[in-house]
């Protein structure tokens, strides 16, 4: 299990560099992103390489940001793990790419999601 | 306290003979009102009680502006010691003229609020309204320098100086506007103080804008012990003209120097107790600039049952809004203190909101921008559109038309240090 990043964000140009502008002012690297977007504000979705740092220097810049628990599987393993939670009854509330070859899913329960995918030989990923 | 312990009956025996020595003081020195006594055909002797005064035409703060800067002086202006004066955002300020005699009384009202509030000699009082023109820091500052109470004269502005002073002097009240009393407890927080655990508050005396009792709550759980409305205006000589005792169950106006009267703001007709107008009053001991059944704009309740502190002041619920400060959208009248109140209470924002009211076409619009709270959690785009939703489903109970909720980023809408800017009007550009 990883954690997430999510921040919210009001939907207008120059949110977001400054969400990025803060992480790389104190070398944060983000390793993925996905944002999720209703009208006039979103949520922004992180997975970065030093999460409790920024979580603090995100907090010190007056975001709304928390965690987040979420599993990375291989690409590779996409179709057969999404057949095993659809199995399982796990739900996918969103999920999204990270360097061309992971995937970051958000399920309703992850240690089920863990259990199930293992048993189908699929392992969860770390960053 | 016994000073000002008086029982109804006599209050009102005080409050008559009063109005019969102000109607006599400004028909013979005021140029003003003893034009409006003979153009309207009334003797002033025969103004001789509280329900005479009725037949009386209101003074207008329009009165005070065509009359700029000292027509409405009834004194010698060789009487006059001060002047303070109100913002003109709208024209000329308005202007306020006090004797020696108006300064000792507002000294004294001013420390009655501290003292029914609980404030005692003992106490450490900051002031932090504004001193200057404005009534706000001065007022308060007289008022506790009278009960014998160690004031910090700190004004406003400066907030991590405001909470230094705090921690180090041991402040024990605190004397500013409800908005600037929520940014100092935030700013507390964020220096890494609790403002509960590190500093010594325990009675807050808020003004200077209408709260509600959510924003009562937050300061309670927040800031201070306990949370009192004081309310007063420079026209009335300035804070101090009624507050909120222990039992915080409406503002006792000081009655043997004010004469109250709740009024229909369309007809001018006087209501009973327990109906909501606005409020006319009437000073009976102001000398530099006695006001006669002046409009204050302000809209509340009369309550004239004895308190159960003991006082039998009559009260005012707190200010429910200003009919200036009344959005009149698509017909419908909103306050903003109404959507206040259903903000405090709202998990997941923060109490700093704007209203912005445009008009497309020929359709007002209403949209409140509300700061989502840093400590909100979720990774979920459907709770917040929840949130939304739920904010704009109780506005709509609660004001009779739609009002688009915006939710923005903590810390995102303009903090004030006096009173906050709340309403954006862009219908009048």
């Amino acid at each position: 299990m990883i954690k997430q990043l999510s921040v919210f964000l009001e939907n207008r140009p120059g949110r977001l560099a400054n969400l990025l502008d803060v992480l790389e002012r104190h070398n944060i690297k983000v390793l993925a992103m996905g944002i999720a977007e209703a009208g006039n504000y979103g949520i922004v979705r992180l997975i970065v390489d030093r999460k409790g740092e920024a979580l603090e220097v995100l907090r010190g810049a007056n975001m709304a940001v928390n965690e987040t628990n979420v599993i990375a599987i291989s690409l590779n393993d996409l179709s057969s793990a999404v057949r095993t939670l659809g199995k399982a009854n796990i739900n996918i509330d969103y999920a999204y790419t990270m360097d061309c070859q992971r995937v970051i899913l958000k399920v309703n329960n992850e240690a089920e999601a863990i259990k199930a995918l293992s048993g189908a030989g699929i392992r969860a990923l770390d960053v | 306290m016994c000073t000002y312990k008086l029982s109804r009956s006599e209050l009102v025996e005080l409050q008559n003979k009063r109005l019969r020595w102000l109607v006599k003081y400004v028909f013979e020195r005021s140029p003003f009102y003893r034009r409006r006594f003979i153009e309207n055909g009334i003797d002033p002797e025969s103004i001789r009680t509280k329900e005479d005064l009725r037949r009386m035409p209101f003074t207008t703060k329009a009165d005070l502006r065509d009359n700029y800067p000292l027509g409405l002086v009834s004194s010698d202006l060789s009487q006059i010691v001060r002047f303070h004066a109100s913002s003109g955002t709208t024209g000329n300020p308005t202007v306020v003229a006090y004797t020696k005699q108006d300064v000792e009384s507002w000294a004294e009202l001013n420390a009655r609020c501290l003292e029914i509030a609980g404030v005692t000699p003992k106490d450490v009082v900051q002031v932090s309204y504004g001193y200057g023109l404005f009534t706000g820091g001065l007022g308060l500052h007289y008022g506790a320098e009278r009960l014998g109470a160690k004031v910090i004269p700190a004004s406003t502005g400066n907030t991590k100086r405001q909470l230094k002073l705090m921690k180090d002097l041991g402040t024990t009240v605190i004397c500013c506007t409800p908005s600037y009393g929520l940014f100092l407890a935030e700013s507390a927080r964020d220096e890494g103080l609790d403002p509960k655990r590190d500093l010594k508050l325990r009675v807050g005396v808020f003004g200077a804008e209408p709260w509600s009792e959510n924003t009562r709550r937050r300061l309670e759980e927040q800031f201070v012990e306990s949370a009192h409305d004081i309310y007063g205006m420079s026209e009335l000589n300035g804070p101090g003209v009624a507050m909120e005792c222990v039992m915080k169950d409406g503002l006792h106006v000081w009655e043997d120097h004010y004469i109250v009267e709740i009024i229909d703001p369309n007809t001018g007709e006087v209501l009973e107790p327990g109906e909501k107008g606005e409020m006319a009053v009437t000073t009976i001991m102001k000398e530099g600039m006695p006001l006669l059944r002046y409009r204050t704009r302000d809209i509340t309740i009369l309550d004239d049952e004895p308190c159960e502190c003991g006082l039998n002041h009559a009260r005012i619920k707190r200010i429910l809004g200003r009919t200036d400060d009344m959005l009149k959208i698509r017909g419908i009248c909103v306050f903003p203190s109404q959507v206040e109140e259903i903000l405090m209470k709202t998990e997941g924002v923060s109490p700093h909101y704007q209203l912005i009211v445009d008009r497309e076409g020929v359709m007002d619009r209403l949209m409140v921008r509300v700061e989502v709270s840093e400590d909100f959690k979720t990774d979920r785009l459907t709770d917040l559109v929840n949130l939304q939703q739920k904010l704009e489903e109780e506005l709509k109970d609660t004001l009779s038309i739609h009002a688009v909720v915006e939710l923005v980023e903590p810390k995102k809408l303009p903090r004030s240090e006096g009173k906050a800017q709340r309403i954006i009007d862009m219908r009048k550009i």
